[in-house]
C-alpha cells in the first residue's frame, strides 16, 4: 500500500483531475467532457499516468459520423421540412413560405415522400397543405432528428433506425460527414484499479511553492506534492565553449605546467622561415607546389639580410659546422617567397632567431599550419600542429627520449614508449615516438630529433636544440569522439551543442 | 615517403640468411623504415629517409642487412671490369641536361624478380630523389642492341624520329612532348629549352630520348637478357654518379659482372661506375655527446661496419652509394642506430623552468570565458575560405585579402579578412536547429596590407526578437568586466543596417563593428530571423591598452 501512497503523492493536478473519472473503457471525449479540462491536457494526464502504469491508453482508428456545417445548423434549428411544416396552418403559395430556395426544394421532396403534405397547382402558383401525417409528424421529433441530436456515432454501431436516418441524411448537403478519428479508450491496470478503490483526497496537497503560500506561511501542516524527478526535462542550450578548441586549451595549459613557454609566429610566412632557415634545401619534394599554399600578390616579402647570409652559407657550405652543406646554389630570391606556414617548427626557427630567447629554456607552440590536400574526412587543409623546442648546454639524445617519455605519461598516459629512427631533413638524430595509449593500444605520437648544427648555428645558437612535434589532435578526437577531421571546424549547431565535453 | 615492396624470401636469399616475418619489423628500423604489410611472401615497407635512396630496392636493404646481421660488415666494394664503352658527351647540353653516367652488366640471366625490383627502383629513384627526372632520370637498356660509341648530345626537337617504347609509329621529339603519356607527364623537365637531350648510337639508332622515354628498339628489357646498358642523365654531377654506383651494387649482389663506361666532356673523360672516396674524421667524443652515450672507439667502429661504414688510418670511410653524410652528426645517427635507441637511456632534464602563454592569449581566454558566460556557443572555422561568401554574401567590399595562387579549391582559396560572413555561413546551415542561435568564434584574420594576423572575436545572435540591444549588451558586459571605457560613433557598412550601425572606438583606436545585419545580406544567406552582430578586433584592443 506503501506504493499507492506514493504514487498519490506523485499525482500531478492535471492527472488529479483526471483520476477521479477514471473508469474502465471510458473514452477520451468522455473524459473532456466530464473533467472539463481542455483535450490537450487530458491527454497529457492520460500519457503520465500511463507512464506510471495506473492505466492504458487503448488506440483504435474508427469511422465516426459528425455533423457537418448544415447538419450543426439544423441542430440549433431545427430541419428546414419541419420549420416548412410548422408554417402550414392553412393552405399556403409555396412562394409565401419563409424558407430559402434549396431549403424549399429539398423539403417538399423529402415531405411528399412522407406523404406529410399536398401539392396542387393554380395557374401559376404552387399551392401546398398539411395532411394528417403531417400533423402527427409534428408531435415528434423524426428519426432523423433524433440522429442528428445523437450524433457522434460510430459507423459499425448504427442501430436499424439510425441506419435508416443516416441513409437519408448521407445525401442531403453537408448535414453529416463520416470521418476517420483516432479512438482514444483507458484501460485500468491492476495499479489503476487498487488507486481507485483509494479514498481521494487532492484538497491539502500543494503543487507549486509561491511567494504568495510563503509569505501567508499556508504551507505549514499540508503535504507539497511530489514530483516524478525521473521525468524528462525541456532541453537548455546555453553557452559552452567549442569542443575542439577546449581541448587545445587543455594541451596549452599542459605544456604551461610541464615549465614551456608559448611562442607564436605568422600564418602568412616566408619560404625562409617556413623552410629555409630549418635547414631544408630548396630543391626538397615537400617544398613542392603541390603541398604548400603561396600568396598571389604580394609574392615576395621581406628578411633579414644577415641572418639571410648564414643560413645561405649552412645550405651552399655547412658555414662554419665543418659541414658540407647540401652543395648548390641559394635562389636568395626564392627565400623571400610568400606562403601559408605549412609548418609549427617556422615558429621555433623564428623562436631561436629572437632575442628573446632564454638559454636553457623550453617552448611550445599549438599553431595553425596550411597544407594543399583536398578536404576530406582524414585531410584538413587548414589544421593545429603542436611543437616546440628545448635548448641548452649539454642537451643530447638522452635527454630527448626522457622528454619523450614524459610527453607519452603526459599525453598519452603511457607508461611505456617505442622510439624508433627516423628522418627529418631539420634534425639528426630523428626519433619517432610511439606510445601505448590505455584505449587505443600503440599509437604513433609524433616526432623528435636534435637540431642539425647547420640550421642552430645559422640562427647564432651554440647550445644543441632539441625539437619535438606531437599529433596529439589524434588523442583529442579519440576523447571527443570523433572519426572525422572535419568535424574538428563543424559547422553543425547541432553537434556542436551536443559535442562530448572533455576534460 | 616511398613505400616499396619486395619478397622476404629473395631478401634472405641475397642477405645470405634465412629472415623471420616476426623478426623484419626491427630489421626495417636499421633502414628507418617501417612495415606496413606483409602479404604472404610480399612484404610492402614504407621508407623514411628521402636522401638514402640505395634503401629501395631489395638489394639495397640486402647490403645493410648483411651489416647488421654480421654476415658482412664494412665497405661493400665494387668489383668493376675496364671496357672499352664509351660515350661523347654534347658541348651544347651544358646548359639543358650535362651530366651523365652510365655501366653494362653480364655474366647473369634477368629474371622477373629482378626486374620488377629495377623498374620500382627507377621509378622511385626518379621521383623523389631525381625530382621527377628533373634532376636524375635513368635508363636500362638491351646492351646487345646497342653499338659504341654512343653519342649524347642536344638537337632540334623535330630534327629525329624515333619509334617510343611499347609504340608502334615513329615520332618526333617535339610530338612525343606533346602526345605521348610520358611526355605529357615529364614535359615540364625540359621547359624554356629549344634543343632536347638525345641518346644515339654509332649506327644512329636511338636509344632514348631522356628524360622522357627509351626507344623501342634498344630501350626494352626482357627476362632472359643477360647483357644490359645502364645510363642516369641530370643536372646534378653527384646525383648521377650516385645512381649508376646503387644500380650496379644492386646488378653486382644479384651476381653481375660490371663493366665500365667512360664519358667524354671534350678532353675530361670520366669512367663510371666511380667511387665518392668520401671520408670523414672519426670523432668519438662528439659521437658520445651528441647521443648521451659512453661508447669506447672500439665499440663505435665495431657499429660503424655494421651500418657498412669503413674504417681506415682514423677515418671513417663512406660508401659509395651514399651522399647524405653532411657532417659528424650523420655519422653519429648511425652510430645511434646501430647500437639500438633502445639501449641508450631517458634522461630528464636538468633545469628548472616555470612555463607561461603568450600574453594575449590569457586576455582572449578571459574575454572568451565571458562571452560563454552570456550564454553563446562557441564555434571554430577553417581559415581559408572564398572572397564570394567574405565580400559578395555580405555586400561588402573587399578590404584587402590574402589570396592563394596555387588554390585546389576555389573554396578555400584565401585567408580571411573577417569573421562574420563564416558564422552567417553557419547560421543558414542551421535554420532547422532550435533558435536562439547565438555563437561566437575567436580567431585569426590576415591583413593584406600589414601581412600580419590579427586575433578577432566575431558574436552574432540570430532569433526573432533579436537587436542591437542585444548584441551591444555583449560588448558592455566585455568593457564593464575589463574595466574599459570605449565610444560608439556612427558608421558606414554596408554588410549592416544604415543606422543600426557602429564603430567602436578605444583610446582613439577604431576596434570593433557592431549593428544589425542588413536584410539584403540574411535574404543572401536565406535567413528569415534578424541577425545582430559585433566583431571585435583583440590585437588592437590588447595593444590600445597597453
Amino acid at each position: 500500500m506503501q506504493g499507492i501512497k506514493q504514487l498519490i503523492a506523485t499525482l500531478h493536478p492535471l492527472e488529479r483531475k483526471v483520476v477521479p473519472f477514471l473508469k474502465e473503457g471510458i473514452s477520451l471525449s468522455d473524459l473532456v467532457n466530464l473533467t472539463k479540462l481542455k483535450e490537450v491536457e487530458v491527454m497529457r494526464a492520460l500519457q503520465w499516468l500511463e507512464n506510471k502504469v495506473v492505466i492504458k491508453i487503448d488506440q483504435e482508428l474508427k469511422e465516426v459520423i459528425n455533423l457537418d456545417k448544415n447538419g450543426e445548423k439544423y441542430k440549433e434549428k431545427g430541419l428546414p421540412e419541419r420549420r416548412l411544416l410548422k408554417q402550414l396552418k392553412k393552405e399556403m403559395k409555396v412562394s409565401e413560405l419563409d424558407i430559402s430556395k434549396e431549403e424549399l426544394n429539398v423539403s417538399l421532396g423529402v415531405l411528399k415522400n412522407k406523404a406529410a403534405i399536398n401539392l396542387r397547382k393554380e395557374g401559376n402558383d404552387l399551392l401546398v397543405s398539411i395532411t394528417d401525417a403531417g400533423k402527427k409528424l409534428i408531435e415528434k421529433d423524426s428519426l432523423e432528428e433524433d440522429f442528428l441530436q445523437k450524433l457522434p456515432i460510430e459507423l459499425p454501431k448504427l442501430e436499424p433506425e439510425q441506419k435508416f436516418a443516416y441513409d437519408n441524411l448521407k445525401s442531403r448537403k453537408d448535414l453529416i460527414k463520416t470521418d476517420l478519428v483516432k479512438l482514444r479508450t483507458v484501460a485500468l491496470t491492476d495499479l489503476g484499479k487498487n488507486l481507485l478503490k483509494e479514498k481521494l483526497n487532492f484538497k491539502e496537497m500543494i503543487d507549486k511553492l509561491t511567494p504568495q503560500i510563503l509569505r501567508e506561511g499556508s504551507w505549514k501542516g499540508k503535504q507539497l506534492r511530489n514530483y516524478d524527478i525521473k521525468i524528462n526535462v525541456p532541453k537548455v542550450y546555453a553557452g559552452r565553449k567549442q569542443h575542439y578548441r577546449a581541448f587545445l586549451d587543455t594541451v596549452r595549459r599542459k605544456f604551461i605546467s610541464l615549465g614551456f613557454t608559448e611562442m607564436t609566429g605568422p600564418i602568412v610566412e616566408s619560404e625562409f622561415w617556413d623552410m629555409d632557415a630549418l635547414f631544408m634545401p630548396q630543391f626538397h619534394s615537400a617544398r613542392d607546389i603541390h603541398d604548400a599554399y603561396y600568396v598571389k600578390d604580394p609574392e615576395f616579402g621581406k628578411i633579414d639580410e644577415k641572418v639571410m647570409l648564414k643560413v645561405k652559407a649552412a645550405h651552399e657550405n655547412g658555414f662554419n659546422t665543418g659541414s658540407k652543406g647540401w652543395q648548390y646554389k641559394f635562389d636568395i630570391e626564392r627565400t623571400k617567397r610568400l606562403m601559408l606556414r605549412t609548418q609549427g617548427t617556422a615558429c621555433s626557427a623564428r623562436m631561436l632567431a629572437s632575442k628573446d630567447l632564454q638559454v636553457p629554456g623550453k617552448y611550445f607552440g599549438i599553431t595553425r599550419c596550411f597544407r594543399s590536400d583536398v578536404v576530406d574526412a582524414t585531410h584538413n587543409s587548414d589544421f593545429y600542429q603542436t611543437e616546440g623546442i628545448v635548448l641548452g648546454e649539454g642537451l643530447n639524445f638522452s635527454h630527448l627520449k626522457g622528454l619523450l617519455k614524459m610527453f607519452a605519461e603526459e599525453f598519452a598516459q603511457s607508461d611505456s614508449i617505442k622510439v624508433r629512427p627516423a628522418y627529418f631533413p631539420f634534425t639528426e638524430p630523428s626519433a619517432e615516438l610511439f606510445a601505448k595509449h590505455p584505449d587505443l593500444g600503440w599509437i604513433e605520437l609524433g616526432g623528435a630529433g636534435v637540431f642539425r648544427p647547420e640550421l642552430t648555428k645559422a640562427l647564432g645558437i651554440d647550445v644543441p636544440v632539441i625539437a619535438w612535434g606531437l599529433g596529439i589532435d589524434r588523442l583529442g578526437m579519440f576523447a571527443m569522439g570523433i572519426k572525422d577531421i572535419r568535424e574538428l571546424f563543424s559547422h553543425d549547431l547541432k553537434f556542436l551543442r551536443n559535442a562530448k565535453v572533455v576534460w | 615517403m616511398p613505400t616499396i615492396s619486395f619478397s622476404l624470401k629473395e631478401l634472405g636469399k641475397l642477405v645470405g640468411k634465412k629472415i623471420a616475418k616476426k623478426d623484419l619489423d626491427p630489421l626495417l628500423e636499421y633502414a628507418k623504415a617501417e612495415l606496413d604489410e606483409v602479404n604472404g611472401d610480399e612484404v610492402f615497407a614504407s621508407m623514411g629517409d628521402t636522401n638514402l635512396p640505395y634503401l629501395w630496392s631489395v638489394e639495397g636493404i640486402a647490403i645493410l642487412l648483411k651489416g647488421i646481421l654480421g654476415v658482412k660488415t664494412g665497405l661493400e666494394k665494387l668489383n668493376v671490369v675496364k671496357s672499352k664503352d664509351s660515350i661523347i658527351v654534347d658541348d651544347k647540353l651544358k646548359s639543358i641536361r650535362p651530366y651523365i653516367s652510365a655501366f653494362s652488366v653480364s655474366g647473369f640471366k634477368v629474371d622477373d624478380d629482378l626486374l620488377n625490383q629495377l623498374i620500382q627502383l627507377q621509378e622511385k629513384f626518379c621521383h623523389t630523389y631525381g625530382v621527377r627526372r628533373k634532376k636524375v632520370a635513368i635508363g636500362i637498356y638491351n646492351y646487345d642492341k646497342i653499338k659504341f660509341p654512343v653519342n649524347y648530345k642536344a638537337v632540334d626537337p623535330e630534327s629525329v624520329q624515333f619509334v617510343p617504347l611499347e609504340f608502334k609509329r615513329e615520332m618526333s621529339l617535339g610530338e612525343i612532348l606533346e602526345s605521348h603519356p610520358k611526355g605529357i607527364e615529364f614535359k615540364a623537365t625540359l621547359e624554356g629549352c629549344s634543343k632536347y637531350p638525345l641518346l644515339i648510337d654509332s649506327e644512329n639508332n636511338v636509344l632514348s630520348f631522356p628524360p622522357i622515354i627509351n626507344s623501342n628498339y634498344s630501350g626494352k628489357v626482357d627476362p632472359g637478357n643477360s647483357k644490359l646498358f645502364f645510363e642516369a642523365t641530370g643536372t646534378n654531377k653527384e646525383a648521377v654518379q650516385l645512381a649508376a654506383n646503387i644500380f650496379a651494387h644492386a646488378f653486382a649482389l644479384r651476381g653481375f659482372k660490371i663493366n665500365s663506361v667512360d664519358v667524354e666532356y671534350g678532353s675530361k673523360k670520366e669512367t663510371y661506375p666511380q667511387e665518392f672516396k668520401d671520408s670523414i674524421k672519426l670523432d668519438v667524443d662528439y659521437i658520445n655527446k651528441v647521443l648521451g652515450t659512453s661508447l669506447s672507439e672500439k665499440q663505435v667502429i665495431t657499429l660503424l661496419k655494421k651500418m657498412r661504414y669503413g674504417f681506415e688510418k682514423g677515418k671513417v670511410l663512406i660508401p659509395d652509394y651514399r651522399l647524405d653524410i653532411m657532417h659528424q652528426v650523420d655519422i653519429a645517427e648511425d652510430v645511434g642506430i646501430a647500437f639500438g635507441y633502445d639501449n641508450i637511456k631517458d634522461n630528464k632534464l636538468q633545469y628548472y623552468s616555470t612555463g607561461d602563454s603568450l600574453a594575449i592569449n590569457k586576455f582572449i581566454d578571459k574575454i572568451r570565458e565571458l562571452v560563454v558566460g552570456m550564454g553563446y556557443q562557441e564555434v571554430m572555422s577553417p581559415i581559408l575560405t572564398n572572397k564570394n561568401l567574405l565580400y559578395d554574401m555580405t555586400e561588402s567590399k573587399d578590404f584587402g585579402t590574402i589570396e592563394i595562387s596555387n588554390y585546389m579549391s576555389e573554396n578555400y582559396s584565401v585567408v580571411r579578412s573577417w569573421i562574420i560572413p563564416q558564422l552567417l555561413d553557419l547560421l543558414s546551415k542551421n535554420k532547422k536547429e532550435e533558435y536562439p542561435q547565438r555563437i561566437f568564434e575567436e580567431g585569426l584574420v590576415t591583413s593584406k596590407k600589414t601581412l600580419q594576423d590579427y586575433d578577432r572575436l566575431a558574436v552574432l545572435t540570430a532569433h526573432t526578437k533579436s537587436d542591437f540591444t542585444e548584441v551591444k549588451q555583449v560588448l558592455d558586459y566585455i568593457m564593464d568586466s575589463l574595466k574599459i571605457k570605449y565610444e560608439i560613433k556612427d558608421a558606414e557598412h554596408s554588410s549592416f543596417i544604415k543606422g543600426r550601425v557602429g564603430r567602436v572606438y578605444v583610446n582613439d583606436k577604431a576596434v570593433a563593428y557592431i549593428g544589425e545585419i542588413n536584410p539584403q545580406v540574411l535574404e543572401n544567406f536565406g535567413l528569415q530571423v534578424p541577425v545582430a552582430a559585433l566583431e571585435l578586433n583583440l590585437s588592437d584592443l590588447y595593444d590600445s591598452l597597453k
